[in-house]
């Protein structure tokens, strides 16, 4: 689950990680001097898409924003500084140990970064005095402990995927600060910060669904299965529109929900369904097929494969659904209608 | 898992003790179970909010094969359970995978019988049903599998690609390895450099899921998420091109490369 900056921030803060005093609003404020104002969306590349402005009239800033549709704000005072850097935790899945992640290069993705570090700190002894002296060195700045230490907190204590500050800035009077959070946790730990997620107002969702550019609705069962699809579609000269998986031992009325998930989607011209059934039993799959179309009236391509694959494919069939045998064969018919 | 011939000697589940499911004797305990059987193998069935618990159980009673089938256990705790499971000689395999299957002699997991015959390929895959597909695949053009073995679809797993190619590349009974991967983490580009560096000898052919998938975004599995540009398609797709390990295009080319 990917936390909005704000909120990011104020786990930063109680950690003990520098933040620059800000506010959180969903109208116009007044505000004395130069501040940031920052749209609060979860999808990133909020400065390239001018939703991030640094402005001396922070409520008309508000006002304009909100034109665009953008609903949540922070704004914070504006910091000077010479400096940004790039830090992170995540799990290096080598080691299965946490991996610190620093730059010189801040504020820029950090994939694109020539210069970075990368630490391993074993979860058994945790963060030491030398891993910060290295650290220090590296980035050639004095006071990484108390951003080091809370990043690695909120990494072990709150089960996150990724904790990142990017950019950390080195402000004109030497003082480190996170301008900006990023932090995503892990949704199979959910379950044991019920309190967080209260706090937050967040609730718990499970939901294997991504959504692509393209037009061809997937559906698989198995993340694997599901993913080779879409790379078959994409081969095949087709534009996959989603990845959806609906996972072993789908139920009739779990099929249906996703077919009609991926079918409501403007984009979705047609449906592709890959199914080989282990512990998902074919007819289940049909049946909830056939619900789906009751209510959608998208062309679905649909291979069957598995347990109970003949009474599956024997109901599509009498509801007139294109069922195949041959992957391949599918999914060429599928692109080229 | 006892219709294809597995010998289960006993289950364990708290507060069923005494009881027998189709004439399989439970337990309240791994404890008790032990002091009654002799067991080699345990697989874990159990949600993932206990699953965590069950392993450590299974370790401490000294079961030295632990399959997990469970999926959505945290990633942290894994962590720290695979390490405890090496530090005490127990392999685990999994979490999230299908568990293992040696055709026509015993299935450790839920991988559905049709799908196999006995023959010389050995196959190992970080995806359950994609692993079912290839393996139906190659044994209608009549390739059977020495072992098949799903090692699971989350970040942290007890037993990784390159440990059983090792495997199957000492295993008598296997000719040629397939690889089933997908995009995040770093196994297969492992398996490429142990290969480049000679550690394997049989012929291995591999194909990899995920090429058109977004970065940052989890593709289902836990496991299948690219996060700071490593392990991605390319990346893995580069490293066996390097190591002269065929590639698939797509799961249906896998035979075609077996032959060639």
């Amino acid at each position: 689950m990917k936390l909005y900056e704000y909120e990011g921030k104020a786990l930063f803060k109680r950690v003990g990680i520098p933040i620059p005093n800000g506010v959180v609003t969903s109208e116009p404020i007044k505000w004395e001097g130069k501040a940031v104002v920052k749209s609060q969306l979860l999808e990133g590349a909020r400065g390239k898409r001018g939703l991030v402005r640094v402005t001396e009239d922070v409520y008309n800033t508000i006002l304009e924003l909100k034109k665009l549709g953008i609903e949540k704000f922070l704004v914070e005072e504006f910091i000077p500084h010479e400096k940004e850097f790039y830090a992170s935790i995540l799990l290096d899945r080598e080691t299965a140990e946490p991996m610190l992640v620093l730059s010189k290069e801040g504020g820029i993705d950090v994939e694109q970064a020539k210069d970075v570090k990368k630490m391993i700190i074993p979860l058994e002894r945790g963060v030491r005095s030398y891993d910060i002296i290295e650290a220090e060195k590296y980035l050639g700045v004095k006071g990484l402990s108390p951003i080091i230490q809370g990043l690695y907190k909120l990494f072990v204590e709150y089960d996150a995927e990724l904790v990142e500050i990017n950019p950390l800035a080195l402000t004109n009077d030497g003082k480190l600060v996170a301008l900006d959070s990023k932090v995503i946790l892990e949704d199979n730990a959910l379950y044991k910060h019920e309190d967080l997620l209260k706090e937050l107002g967040r609730q718990e969702v499970r939901d294997s669904y991504v959504e692509l550019e393209g037009d061809i609705g997937i559906i698989g069962n198995g993340a694997g299965l599901t993913m080779a699809t879409m790379d078959l579609v994409k081969l095949n000269g087709g534009n996959p529109a989603d990845f959806l998986d609906v996972g072993g031992g789908a139920s009739r009325e779990h099929v249906r929900e996703s077919v009609l998930k991926v079918g409501r989607n403007p984009k979705v011209k047609k449906i592709v369904i890959n199914i080989y059934g282990g512990i998902t039993r074919c007819d289940e799959v049909a049946l909830g097929i056939v619900d789906a179309l009751k209510e959608i009236k998208k062309p679905i391509f649909v291979r069957l494969l598995g347990t109970n694959e003949e009474l599956g494919k024997k109901i599509l069939r009498e509801n007139g659904v294109n069922v195949y045998d041959d992957v391949l064969k599918m999914i060429g018919d599928a692109v080229r209608s | 898992m006892l219709k294809y011939g597995t010998k289960i000697v006993a289950g364990v589940t708290p507060g069923k003790g005494g009881t027998e499911v189709h004439g399989v004797p439970v337990y309240d305990t791994v404890r008790e179970a032990v002091k009654e059987h002799e067991a080699d193998a345990s697989i874990v069935f159990v949600p993932a909010r206990y699953a965590v618990d069950a392993v450590y159980e299974a370790i401490d009673n000294g079961i030295k094969l632990i399959v997990v089938i469970t999926e959505h256990i945290p990633v942290l705790d894994m962590a720290r359970l695979v390490k405890y499971a090496r530090a005490r000689g127990s392999r685990i395999i999994g979490p999230n995978c299908p568990g293992l299957i040696v055709p026509e002699e015993t299935l450790i997991g839920i991988l559905p019988a049709r799908a196999f015959k006995k023959g010389n390929i050995g196959i190992v895959s970080r995806s359950g049903t994609l692993t079912y597909e290839v393996s139906e695949l190659l044994k209608n053009t009549g390739m059977g599998q020495s072992t098949v073995i799903g090692i699971g679809g989350d970040p942290i797993i007890g037993t990784s690609i390159l440990e059983v190619v090792k495997m199957f590349d000492e295993d008598p009974n296997t000719d040629k390895i397939v690889v089933i991967g997908e995009i995040g983490g770093t196994m297969e580009e492992r398996l490429a450099e142990a290969y480049k560096r000679g550690e394997i000898k049989k012929k291995v052919v591999a194909y990899i899921a995920g090429m058109t998938a977004p970065k940052e975004k989890r593709m289902g599995h836990a496991g299948a998420v690219v996060y700071m540009g490593m392990g991605t398609f390319e990346s893995k797709i580069r490293a066996f091109k390097k190591a002269e390990i065929p590639v698939a295009n797509t799961p249906y080319d896998i035979p075609k490369l077996l032959l060639s």
